[in-house]
């Protein structure tokens, strides 16, 4: 073993090294640029600003709404894909041949292209042509103009996210549920319990490591989706379902890559934020 | 959406909606033979398979260090390249952009295929650490008995052991390069553009089209669903990095 420790260094050197240019210089180099007010249609007028895009950031009232947006969105996703991910793996869990036979059409939202679920999703949440409004019709309901208001436009997107995403939860949770020792619930079974107490107090608590594991996966990931946003809503109406990642894309799109950048590095900040509490959680979690 | 594809345009109109209607291919003509669909398909094509290739090459590579060289700290590398795949993409857009204009990669495949493979690299070695440790180290070391070198014992009988694996790996970097929307977005342009960008296109340029929109949306999903068939059993693995067990 002792031999073999110093002979890692060439296996591993190329792929750190492409991660330390292709990753850790282009954070460091936005830092940078976060510092300069720098616009890409005049080059010539870049200068040095120092914090001024972080202040212009933090008068930006656009700013606290679409903090807003994200945080509203992310947590009606996650707690939706928890609910529902879970009911699934309980429904599952005795009945292997039917998971089975169910799991590939289950992964399927997962894997296809978020742009092109997104766009099916326009076309059927559109007020004349879609099919929800024609069956909401069916049963005598006028169907409101989905993407076109504000809050239901959210309810969209929280839906199309949860449609993506319950499969995440559902397959992740359910490899939790199968994995438990069948000792505890025979156990159980001879002191006659209910199979809801059964539920409540092992399947539950044996559980809670690997929900907040995927929880916190799914959180970054709400967090930073972009995709469904741009070809669901674009942010509209108006920008009242403007995220901060759109917000970033938005200020991009004026090339205004000075203020992107703050914008960017703030984000990053917050995640990393993120990621810290969490990853506390997690280390308790595993403690007990 | 499948239906809208191969409907004509009245035909979408018209309430009740049918489920089934003759099939007119039209659409398909249309996206196929009128847009360079298939130009599109192409460039995607070679991103994501020039993105596996570099993912897994570099990956194969820094995982077996990782799965069969103790060092110190080995621990807190594995963590921290794990922490990269947290980083919000959209902090890396500005950054990127500048970069590739720089280097005059903007609108070039390799562009893409470097900041996909950087998105792909953190997993491929997660997944590829799991798979390698799989491989009972008692082969390697008779291989070693017998001669070979050590890049000889990993190519020929690390790798092959740990191939049902590999092609695992290699089909999840596939389909975040397929799927990837943002950066495709901001850093392809004429030459290079990819389908998700070509999909959000037809919503955006023209008004709606959404005949061809679900054509080109359904070519789309093809390869995306023989994939997704082909992964079925290494999902959970895949999907949660290793830190459940699954």
């Amino acid at each position: 073993m002792r031999s073999l420790a110093r002979g890692g260094l060439p296996w591993l050197t190329p792929g750190i090294v492409f991660l330390l240019l292709i990753d850790l210089f282009p954070l460091a180099y936005a830092v940078v640029i976060s510092l300069y007010s720098w616009w890409l249609v005049r080059p010539s007028e870049t200068h040095l600003v120092w914090l001024q895009n972080y202040l212009a950031l933090a008068r930006d009232p656009q700013l606290v709404h679409d903090t807003i947006v994200s945080a509203t969105f992310m947590a009606g996703a996650v707690s939706l894909e928890l609910i529902a991910g879970l009911l699934l793996a309980v429904v599952f869990a005795q009945r292997a041949r039917i998971f089975d036979l169910v799991r590939p059409v289950i992964l399927l939202p997962l894997f296809i292209t978020p742009v092109v679920s997104g766009t099916m999703w326009r076309l059927m949440f559109h007020p004349d042509l879609g099919i929800v409004n024609y069956y909401l019709r069916r049963i005598g309901m006028e169907g409101p103009p989905w993407l076109s208001d504000p809050g239901l436009a959210m309810v969209a997107l929280v839906l199309l996210d949860a449609w993506r995403t319950i499969p995440f939860m559902f397959l992740v949770l359910h490899a939790g549920i199968v994995s438990q020792p069948p000792e505890f619930f025979e156990a159980a079974m001879v002191d006659g319990a209910s199979p809801w107490q059964m539920f409540w107090h092992i399947t539950l608590p044996l559980l809670r490591y690997i929900m907040v594991v995927a929880v916190l996966i799914r959180a970054m990931d709400a967090f930073r989706e972009f995709d469904i946003f741009y070809v669901l809503t674009s942010g509209g109406p108006g920008t009242a379902t403007e995220t901060i990642q759109m917000l970033n894309y938005r200020i991009f799109g004026f090339g205004r890559v000075g203020l992107a950048s703050a914008l960017s590095t703030l984000t990053l900040v917050l995640v990393a934020g993120m990621s810290l509490v969490l990853l506390r959680l997690l280390a308790r979690e595993s403690a007990t | 959406m499948l239906s809208a594809s191969v409907k004509t345009e009245l035909q979408l109109y018209i309430r009740p909606p049918r489920w089934f209607v003759t099939p007119v291919f039209d659409s398909y003509r249309q996206v196929l033979f009128q847009v360079p669909f298939l130009q599109y398909f192409a460039n995607s094509l070679i991103v994501a398979v020039g993105t596996t290739l570099g993912a897994m090459v570099l990956g194969a590579l820094a995982a077996y260090g990782f799965s069969r060289f103790a060092f110190r700290g080995a621990a807190t590398v594995r963590f921290l390249i794990l922490m990269t795949r947290m980083v919000p993409r959209i902090a890396l857009v500005v950054p990127y952009f500048l970069m590739m204009l720089r280097l005059g990669l903007l609108d070039t495949y390799t562009g893409l295929i470097l900041a996909y493979v950087s998105f792909a690299l953190p997993f491929t070695i997660w997944l590829m650490i799991g798979f390698f440790d799989e491989v009972p180290r008692d082969i390697e070391e008779a291989a070693f008995v017998d001669g070979c070198t050590r890049f000889r014992a990993f190519r020929d009988v690390v790798l092959p052991l740990a191939a049902p694996g590999l092609v695992v790996t290699g089909i999840f970097a596939f389909l975040l390069s397929w799927n990837e929307f943002l950066f495709a977005l901001i850093l392809s342009g004429v030459h290079s553009k990819t389908l998700p960008v070509v999909i959000a296109g037809f919503n955006t340029e023209v008004g709606p089209l959404y005949n061809e929109m679900s054509a080109a949306a359904t070519l789309v999903m093809i390869p995306t669903v023989i994939l997704t068939l082909a992964l079925q059993r290494h999902v959970v693995r895949g999907l949660t990095l290793g830190a459940v067990k699954g």
